[in-house]
């Protein structure tokens, strides 16, 4: 591991921000620190960087505690939330600022920081000021000055936050691709699921100061270790009577479940291919969503959400349909466990 | 109906808020009242006046000297006093220490106390018999009834000018530009000079700027130490007042005429020079 | 270990400097004035004239207050909650009394209503005085202390925009009614805060009075004048006394403004 926490406290005042938090990350890694506002995700990140100093634990960089080194001397790169840019310096010596104070040979820094505004495409842009700069550019120069020391490991706290929704996108897979290029251990905090999936290798899920659970996307996706991360990853819906569901049977110790639209088919009464594991509902509201249709069903008295094709049967409120739930999250104190539709399992083995 | 329609497009624009003529009309005939009309009265007096008689009077060597000693003393003055201000800033907005609320509430005094008692306190102390005085007179330095004393009553004055210029500023300034210096390896001293100073630089020119066109008019806290000596120790507004008390109305509407135009010049000077520097920076902090 | 050195240098400068320039000052003047003991001191605190001076002084910082205040609220208004052409014009013409030298301020009236002033003859056939008289100190007094109640309003008005004075109106609100309910406990705090700092000017002016005034004492002495007079008959301990009362004013002045500041910034992070 390059990066290690091994059980990190942190306390403001009254306010736990970090609890035990123990993690490591795998050289050349892009890893995503996920929470909601408040879960702890940027302080951990600070306390990386050196800006802020652990109550108790260690913090290993390259196996080497650094827990009383400055941040100056951790190796490390910066990139802040507002980029925290220098607005009285260009382009260039805001990219050249962590060279010029190690005093580097003057035709050195030329070559590193014209390197790095190439690689940031910003060429052209080098004696503009901070202010002249869209949000983009601001982050691709907040980006290259982080880099231009050489730093082990990069650090960027909601890198996304201070940009359109437009241009956001784009910006994902640019960093990606360049921090890939690179090839630097990253490490970057956003409350953004959809850009943690998008970008990370691995995510790294955080609520109440505790690290919840870490895996690639897609393993979080398919095996939620908590309820937490079951709740806050993909689409969910809470299910407290999840019992009256066909297939599915409630678990003492299992209060409720999450049910994602994806796990949910529905069909015309007549084409269901499994009537054993269906059962009856009545189409609700119908939405169009672009690239599909949000069918709202309430079935046996509980309102579910599914998505349905476009060029599948059309629905109208008020149509009886047959809908197939096949999986479960069902939700424990802290534990979470995967639930197959029963009723589909015995008939599937039956028929086969 | 024309004449309706006519009238509606003006209360349209300003919109439903009541009050606008009411308002305008206590505002605009207070002013004048108060302001407008007697400073418009200046130029009533100087008609009889001729320009050549205007120049001799403003450009009397006697005159003369008081610009002298007005405009260096503020000058000196108003520079301490950017030193000072940066510093007691700095202090109050980065550092907790015992007191901070009381330095804090104290730099408002010169606000506070009325200009003739700050006048004869610092006159007294600072004269050879006083605490301080006394001191500096078995060193062989005079300060009372010198410009040295003239410039201390102005430092005195200006001070709250320049820290409450600053303070706001640094209050505002974002943590982050200092550890982002911070992480790239910046020393203290280096973070301050490069990133920090230009961030109050603006400010600091505001500041100097007030306290500079503050001492140049200030009379109470300066007349007292200033010793009123011709060609030495006479600041403009006491060659007024003695005009004055002789008298001699136009001559002392003439050197009144050139302080405001210069105060005038000052306050418009520091307001392009910021506008200017905050341009380059494209706005207000943060931006 | 460095920074914490730098930084202890850095705060002792600080209140060296405070201490020398703004305290010593402030303790001088106590010490002087009671130098003699308490017999000369109450003896020059409770003379005629110092009363007296003390009563006109009150006298011009009420009505001063009283109509810089209601100029302030009007002005303020005129300016946050409409647009027009020349707003711009206007903020800058009412902040001139900030830039002008006391003395010129005091002379200004002189040039109007002295002997030489066009509004002479007219005062003279009403048998009105108004230079080297009470009503000239008052003038002089709101003419220096003019903006200080608009200065802290605009920009509070400004901040706090128009929509809840337009909302009001539209549901059918006067004017006078949107002002107590809805502007007024925005800019309370803001308006006392320009108050303080109006009455402290008030009370401490000193060129602009001092050339209208005429020094007649008994009649057209203020406090600070009436120090002035007898600092310059040598009366120092005198002199010292009555300034000593000016100082407790100062101060009580100076810990209202701080309580009311805290109160200001405590509602602008809300």
């Amino acid at each position: 591991m390059y990066v290690e926490l091994k059980d990190i406290d942190k306390r403001f005042g009254s306010f736990q921000a970090s609890d035990g938090v123990s993690f490591g990350v795998a050289k050349g890694k892009l890893i995503g620190l996920l929470g909601p506002s408040g879960s702890g995700k940027t302080t951990i990140l600070r306390m990386i960087a050196g800006l802020e100093a652990p109550d108790a634990g260690d913090i290993l960089i390259g196996g080497k505690r650094v827990n009383d080194i400055s941040a100056a001397k951790r190796g490390v790169g910066f990139v802040f939330q507002s980029y925290a840019l220098f607005r009285y310096m260009s382009v260039f010596d805001n990219i050249a600022f962590g060279l010029t104070v190690q005093k580097k040979e003057r035709a050195y820094i030329k070559e590193r920081v014209d390197e790095l505004i190439r690689l940031t495409g910003l060429s052209g842009l080098e004696a503009r000021r901070p202010h002249q700069l869209s949000g983009g550019q601001r982050q691709r120069v907040a980006f290259a000055r982080a880099l231009a020391p050489n730093p082990h490991l990069l650090l960027l706290d909601e890198p996304f936050a201070a940009i359109d929704a437009k241009v956001r996108k784009e910006l994902r897979s640019w960093l990606r691709e360049t921090i890939g290029k690179v090839g630097i251990t990253s490490i970057f905090v956003t409350h953004d699921q959809d850009e943690a999936v998008e970008v990370a290798d691995e995510i790294i899920i955080t609520n109440k100061g505790r690290v919840e659970q870490i895996g690639t996307p897609t393993d979080i996706y398919k095996n939620p270790a908590t309820p937490f991360a079951a709740e806050f990853i993909g689409e969910s819906l809470i299910i407290a009577d999840y019992g009256r569901l066909h297939g599915f049977e409630k678990l003492p110790g299992f209060g409720s479940a999450v049910l994602r639209p994806e796990f949910v088919r529905v069909v015309k009464p007549e084409q269901e291919p499994y009537p054993h594991a269906s059962q009856r509902g009545t189409v609700a509201e119908v939405l169009f969503r672009g690239n599909s249709l949000e069918l709202s069903i309430d079935v046996s008295g509980i309102r579910l959400i599914a998505y349905h094709s476009l060029d599948g049967d059309v629905f109208q409120p008020g149509d009886a349909v047959s809908v197939l739930i096949h999986r479960l999250f069902l939700l424990g104190a802290r534990e979470v466990k995967k639930t197959e539709n029963a009723s589909l399992q015995n008939n599937t083995a039956f028929f086969i | 109906m024309r004449v309706l329609g006519l009238r509606k497009a003006p209360s349209r624009r300003k919109g439903v808020i009541p009050g606008f003529g009411l308002c305008m009309g206590v505002t605009l005939s207070m002013l004048s009242l108060v302001v407008l009309i007697p400073l418009a009265s200046v130029f009533l007096i100087l008609k009889d006046f001729s320009l050549h008689e205007f120049w001799n009077v403003i450009s009397d060597r006697q005159t003369v000297a008081t610009y002298r000693v007005s405009l260096g003393c503020a000058f000196t003055a108003a520079a301490v006093n950017v030193l000072f201000g940066v510093l007691l800033a700095w202090v109050l907005t980065r550092y907790k220490f015992p007191g901070k609320r009381i330095l804090d509430g104290l730099i408002e005094l010169p606000f506070a106390l009325p200009t003739a008692v700050a006048g004869i306190a610092l006159t007294t102390l600072y004269s050879n018999k006083g605490w301080v005085g006394s001191l500096f007179e078995r060193m062989g330095v005079k300060i009372s009834y010198t410009t040295v004393g003239i410039t201390i009553a102005m430092i005195f004055i200006g001070i709250p000018f320049v820290v409450r210029s600053i303070q706001p500023v640094l209050e505002k300034l974002d943590a982050q530009y200092e550890e982002a210096a911070a992480i790239l390896g910046a020393s203290r001293a280096r973070t301050f000079f490069k990133v920090i100073l230009p961030e109050i630089l603006p400010a600091a020119l505001t500041g100097f700027g007030l306290a500079f066109a503050r001492s140049i008019g200030e009379y109470g806290s300066v007349v007292f130490i200033a010793g009123n000596i011709p060609y030495r120790t006479q600041i403009t507004p006491l060659i007024i007042m003695n005009k004055l008390e002789q008298f001699n109305y136009p001559a002392a509407t003439s050197i009144a005429l050139v302080m405001i135009v210069f105060s005038f010049i000052v306050l418009f000077g520091i307001h392009v020079l910021s506008a200017r520097v905050n341009k380059i920076a494209g706005g207000g902090a943060g931006g | 270990m460095k920074g914490k050195i730098t930084r202890w240098v850095l705060v002792g400068l600080g209140v060296l400097f405070i201490a020398l320039m703004l305290l010593l000052p402030l303790a001088a003047v106590l010490v002087y004035a009671l130098r003699q003991g308490w017999a000369t001191f109450l003896s020059a605190v409770t003379d005629t004239y110092a009363i007296k001076a003390l009563q006109l002084t009150l006298l011009a910082a009420g009505i001063t207050l009283a109509i810089n205040t209601v100029f302030g609220l009007f002005a303020a208004w005129a300016i946050t909650k409409f647009r027009f052409r020349g707003k711009q014009a206007l903020t800058t013409l009412i902040d001139i009394p900030f830039s002008i030298s006391p003395i010129v301020a005091g002379l200004v009236f002189i040039v109007v209503f002295g002997r030489i002033g066009w509004a002479y003859p007219l005062l003279e056939a009403w048998n009105i005085k108004i230079v080297f008289a009470v009503p000239g100190i008052v003038l002089a007094t709101i003419f220096v202390t003019f903006p200080f109640v608009s200065r802290e309003l605009i920009p509070l008005m400004q901040a706090s925009g128009s929509d809840e004075e337009t909302a009001a109106a539209l549901m059918g609100a006067r004017g006078l009614r949107i002002f107590r309910r809805v502007t007024l406990p925005h800019i309370k705090w803001g308006l006392l805060y320009g108050v303080i700092l109006c009455t402290a000017r008030a009370l401490g002016e000193f060129g602009a009075v001092s050339v209208v005034s005429g020094h007649l004492r008994g009649k057209t002495n203020t406090l600070p004048l009436h120090v002035e007079i007898l600092y310059s008959e040598f009366r120092l301990t005198a002199a010292f006394s009555v300034a000593s009362v000016l100082v407790v004013i100062a101060v009580l002045i100076l810990i209202l403004r701080n309580i009311v500041e805290h109160k200001l910034k405590r509602e602008e992070r809300l």
